[in-house]
C-alpha cells in the first residue's frame, strides 16, 4: 500500500458516482461467469490499490 | 483558432469511437449509457487541452492510431509533434509535464506511480483537481484499451 495522497475522497461527487454506476453496469453483464468476473475485479482492485 | 478548438471539443470529441462502442455494445443500454456518461464528465471536468495532451501520449504508448488522430486534431500542432520529447522540450509548461509524467506511469504500471509524481500533479492542479484528473485519465485509458481490444475482436473501428 502506498502513502495517502489526498486528504479527502469527497471531491466531484457527480463524476465519482458516474464511475461507480459504470462499474456496477459492467459487473452485471452476464456473458462472463460470476466467479471469473470477481477474480478479475479483485485482481484489478489489488493492482490499483483500491480498497472499495 | 482557440474558439474553433473549443467548439470542436464539444461537437466531435471521440465521435467515431462513440459510434463504434454503440455498435459493439448493441442492446446493452445500461453499460452504453454509463460509458458515454463518464466520457462526457471526464471532458467536462478537466482542462480539455491538458487532457487531450495526455490522451495523445496515452494513445501513442498503447498504439491506438485512431485516438492519436482524434487527440491531435484538438491540439496545437507544435505541441502534438513534440510530445514524445516532452521531458526535454521547452514548449510544455511544468503543469503539462507533471501530468504527462504521471500519465506515462499510469499507463505503464499504475501500481508503481511514485509519491513524487502524484504530489507534483497535486501541486499544480490542487487536491480536487488531482483527483478529478486521475479519474479522467482512467476514463481515457480504459476507452482506448476497449477500442483496441474490441477492434481486434469485432473488426475495424471504422474511423
Amino acid at each position: 500500500m502506498r502513502t495517502q495522497r489526498v486528504e479527502s475522497s469527497a471531491f466531484n461527487a457527480l463524476f465519482r458516482e458516474a464511475l461507480s454506476r459504470w462499474q456496477e453496469e459492467v459487473v452485471q453483464l452476464d456473458l462472463i461467469d460470476p466467479v471469473t468476473t470477481e477474480m478479475v475485479r479483485l485482481r484489478c482492485a489489488e493492482h490499483h490499490d483500491c480498497h472499495t | 483558432m482557440f474558439f474553433f478548438r473549443q467548439y470542436a471539443y464539444s461537437l466531435g470529441m471521440g465521435h467515431s469511437t462513440s459510434q463504434f462502442f454503440d455498435e459493439v455494445l448493441g442492446d446493452r443500454a445500461g453499460v452504453k449509457k454509463e460509458l458515454a456518461n463518464i466520457h462526457d464528465l471526464a471532458w467536462d471536468a478537466v482542462d480539455k487541452e491538458l487532457l487531450s495532451l495526455c490522451k495523445l501520449r496515452v494513445a501513442m504508448i498503447l498504439g491506438c492510431d485512431e485516438e492519436v488522430a482524434s487527440a491531435r486534431q484538438y491540439l496545437d500542432p507544435s505541441k502534438a509533434d513534440a510530445i514524445s520529447q516532452w521531458p526535454s522540450s521547452n514548449i510544455f509548461t511544468d503543469r503539462e509535464k507533471s501530468c504527462l509524467h504521471f500519465s506515462e506511469e499510469f499507463i505503464i504500471d499504475v501500481s508503481s506511480i511514485s509519491d513524487e509524481s502524484a504530489s507534483t500533479v497535486r501541486e499544480h492542479l490542487g487536491e480536487e483537481g488531482f483527483v478529478t484528473f486521475v479519474n479522467a485519465l482512467l476514463v481515457v485509458e480504459q476507452r482506448i484499451r476497449l477500442l483496441l481490444v474490441w477492434s481486434k475482436l469485432v473488426g475495424n473501428a471504422g474511423t
